[in-house]
């Protein structure tokens, strides 16, 4: 599969400040890739660059096999962090005007716009202005405005933020659909949540490098799985299995152990059943991205709140 | 170039559904009609009857004043009754020439037959001022202390009584006390009591009947014969006004001059109020778009100079409509004007061949081309330093502090108008041409005066050439900080970006 983005070394300083350090990161084609990282990790300048609306100080960045965004803008669509519409605006109108700027027909894109309204449940808010509409609504309508023209590839910076749950669902939708459809997303978040429930790859980055790049299963494979017993025998016999890391006592007969990168919990079971270690109880417990991004991210961003 | 377009487009539509737009449409005939026609109004309707009290201690001089006011009153009737009558002449009419005293039966039997039929009846207007008999419980002719204090008191509290001769309950306007002079030959004194000290008609015209009654005794009392006086009093130096530029036998200075001195003024103004409005709108249109990150949007699907250049063709239409639409007016009222001026057959006085020859001036002289390409270039050389400005700022109020600044600037050359038409080649004005922010006022302000082609062209180049390098300058400032979130940035900010570091 052939990457939509490319970024080969790429560093943006604004004076002595580097946003983003030597950068590379690969998005396959037809996957939802998330850009993970703390407040000020660099996701906004990255995916700016991305655009082409920041040029980075040096690397290479490839779109859809183009030099720059600029080149194919008509198949990205974008849907900034902050997020914001042409108050006097109708609803219909705006998502019009973004389409006809990506290279759509005025006729074209009118129809689009009320067609997606529709679909998305605000066809009766079509002649409305956005000033008057919900902030909920508002952002659909803005995440409708980034994909009115139907692109190959759609970023979102931080798209859940400020929705309630029920509107996450919404976008989260959205977002698979356009998946379904072959399209490329590339998201940024924070709520780790979205991004495990969304994304096929993921990259969290801190203080403008790379820290991870991989898939969910890998991401949550650099945290050790934990196993928990109850048992009381003596654990003497599994001290020296190699996969076991730590051995925490947790008082009444119960322990918990870490587990090496990869191992499998169900060797500590048959370990157990082999030395004869009667256990009256055994669960095992794999780490979600939020323990991987807290323990790949958690020094970092500490310490970034203190500079 | 499309997207340009297409963003030029949507400022255009988005601006002119604005309450803005339409007030500023409306602006000029809007001035117009109340620069004209109110202060008339008011005159006629504004201005309730002023009731008050006359104590005459001569004995002598009331009667001199109700003369005086009744003179004034007739007088005022007629203007009325001719006004009133000259709106309903029939087509070729026209009213016969003022004789004597006015008098309602006498004017309506000399006028009938010039009037329409079924044109109603006249109705007087109320008079201006009404003696009234004092308040009751005032005795005029006691302690003059005692009824100065009570004046005084029905005066400031503005009780309404209903006078001894009357119906209708009426508050006093003013206490007029009239009493010997201090001398047996001196003139009478006096004393006027009102709240209202803005209001100076009545006390000016019970001074002027008491004064020329006296000044007419005294001369009477001297042994001059007063018509000898007022012959003399009335004599006038004749002048003739003389202007060396014109052809040989029409050096006479008419209207026409005058308004060819004064006219390029009220086309600065314009040019002033045109230029600012559309700058207040792009500065609104560039923070709007960046105060929402709706720019981040547009960048990732425009260029930075497509977006520029949209935005500052998209708002010179809308000045452009608005510019084009109030000089559209001047024509249509000036045409109007004219066209009623000449109909209604009346003499060729100054103020009825003003408009005829305001359309003349703008047909034969520059100032409406000079107009249409001074406000180009001038809306191009601020529009770009605002967009500058925008692009830094994330609120309007942020933007204000920028905005005072260029506000002081360009009050220099509305303070210039006052007397650049007095002396348009001198050095002053020459010296303002130069300087290329104030050039399109200035020269705007010359044109009519034949300034030397030294200036006109040598200006021009330099408007032209600041025009280029604004557009420049300001494009670098657009594209580095248009982004850009947080603190405005500083002017050393901006300078390092025009150098590109």
């Amino acid at each position: 599969m052939s990457a939509a983005v490319e970024l080969e070394s790429v560093s943006k300083r604004y004076g002595d400040f580097r946003a983003v350090d030597g950068l590379s990161l690969s998005v396959p084609e037809g996957c939802i890739y998330g850009v993970l990282g703390p407040n000020g990790a660099g996701k906004t300048t990255t995916l700016r660059m991305i655009l082409g609306v920041v040029e980075p100080s040096t690397g290479r960045v490839s779109v859809l096999g183009h030099g720059s965004a600029m080149s194919v803008r008509e198949r990205v669509g974008y849907l900034p962090e902050e997020k914001g519409l042409y108050r006097k605006m109708k609803a219909s109108a705006v998502i019009a005007y973004f389409a006809t700027l990506k290279g759509m027909s005025r006729r074209q894109a009118e129809l689009r716009a009320r067609e997606l309204l529709d679909r998305h449940g605000l066809g009766l808010f079509a002649d409305v202005k956005t000033e008057a509409l919900s902030k909920g609504m508002g952002q659909k309508v803005q995440v409708l405005a980034s994909i009115a023209h139907d692109p190959d590839l759609v970023i979102l910076d931080e798209p859940f933020s400020g929705l309630d749950p029920v509107n996450q669902g919404v976008l989260e939708e959205i977002v698979r659909d356009l998946k379904e459809r072959g399209r490329t997303v590339l998201l940024s978040t924070h709520v780790m949540a979205h991004a495990e429930r969304l994304c096929d790859r993921v990259v969290i980055i801190s203080g403008g490098r790379s820290l991870f790049d991989g898939t969910l299963a890998e991401a949550r494979r650099v945290v050790p799985a934990k196993v928990r017993i109850r048992t009381n025998d003596s654990l003497e016999p599994l001290q020296d299995l190699p996969m076991l890391r730590e051995l925490r006592p947790l008082g009444d007969g119960r322990w918990e152990f870490e587990l090496e990168e990869g191992a499998d919990p169900q060797a500590v079971l048959e370990a157990c059943f082999t030395n004869q270690v009667r256990l009256s109880h055994f669960s095992a417990s794999e780490a979600t991205l939020h323990d991987a991004f807290v323990r790949l991210v958690g020094p970092a961003a500490r310490e970034a709140s203190y500079r | 170039m499309r997207n340009a377009l297409l963003i030029a487009w949507r400022e255009f539509a988005e601006n002119a559904k604005t309450r803005g737009f339409w007030f500023g449409i409306l602006l000029f005939p809007m001035i117009w009609i109340i620069g004209a026609q109110v202060p008339a109004f008011l005159a006629k309707k504004g201005t309730p009857t002023r009731n008050f009290v006359l104590v005459d201690r001569t004995g002598r001089m009331s009667a001199v004043v109700e003369a005086a006011l009744e003179r004034d009153e007739k007088r005022r009737q007629g203007e009325a009754f001719r006004e009133w009558a000259s709106a309903r002449l029939v087509p070729g009419g026209s009213l016969p020439p003022v004789k004597g005293e006015f008098d309602l039966g006498r004017a309506l039997g000399e006028v009938r037959p010039m009037l329409r039929t079924n044109v109603g009846n006249f109705e007087s207007p109320s008079p201006r001022f009404r003696r009234v008999e004092p308040p009751p419980g005032i005795t005029t002719d006691g302690d003059l202390n005692v009824l100065e204090g009570d004046l005084r008191s029905w005066l400031r509290e503005g009780r309404s009584y209903v006078p001894v001769d009357g119906k209708v309950p009426v508050s006093l306007f003013a206490a007029a006390l009239i009493l010997e002079g201090k001398s047996s030959n001196a003139a009478p004194i006096l004393r006027f009591w009102s709240e209202n000290q803005a209001d100076t008609a009545l006390r000016e015209k019970i001074d002027n009947a008491l004064s020329a009654d006296f000044r007419l005794r005294e001369y009477v009392r001297l042994g001059i014969d007063p018509k000898v006086v007022s012959r003399v009093e009335n004599a006038r130096a004749e002048v003739v006004n003389l202007s060396p530029r014109k052809a040989a036998g029409e050096e006479r200075v008419g209207i026409a001059d005058l308004l060819r001195q004064w006219a390029p003024s009220a086309f600065v103004y314009l040019l002033w109020v045109a230029v600012f409005s559309i700058a207040q709108m792009l500065l609104n249109s560039v923070i709007e778009e960046k105060s929402n990150r709706i720019i981040e949007v547009l960048l990732s699907s425009v260029t930075p100079v497509e977006l520029m250049a949209g935005k500052l063709v998209g708002i010179a239409a809308v000045g452009l409509v608005m510019v084009g639409s109030w000089i559209g007016t001047l024509f249509l009222v000036g045409f109007w004007m004219a066209g009623s001026a000449a109909s209604s057959g009346a003499a060729a006085g100054g103020a009825s061949r003003l408009p005829l020859e305001l359309m003349t001036l703008l047909g034969d002289s520059w100032i409406l081309p000079a107009f249409g390409l001074y406000f180009l270039l001038g809306y191009v050389l601020y529009s770009a330093v605002i967009l500058a400005i925008g692009s830094t700022c994330n609120t309007i109020k942020e933007a204000q502090n920028y905005m005072g600044v260029i506000v002081l600037l360009m009050m220099v050359p509305l303070v210039a108008m006052t007397f650049i038409p007095r002396d348009p080649n001198g050095p002053i004005a020459t010296f303002l041409s130069w300087i290329p922010p104030y050039t399109p006022f200035v020269m705007m302000n010359r044109v009519t005066a034949g300034p030397p082609l030294r200036d006109v062209l040598g200006t021009l180049v330099l408007l032209v050439a600041c025009d280029v390098l604004a557009i420049w300058a300001c494009g670098r400032i657009f594209r580095a900080a248009v982004l850009r979130t947080g603190q405005p940035a500083s002017i050393s900010q901006m300078w390092r970006w025009v150098r590109g570091r």
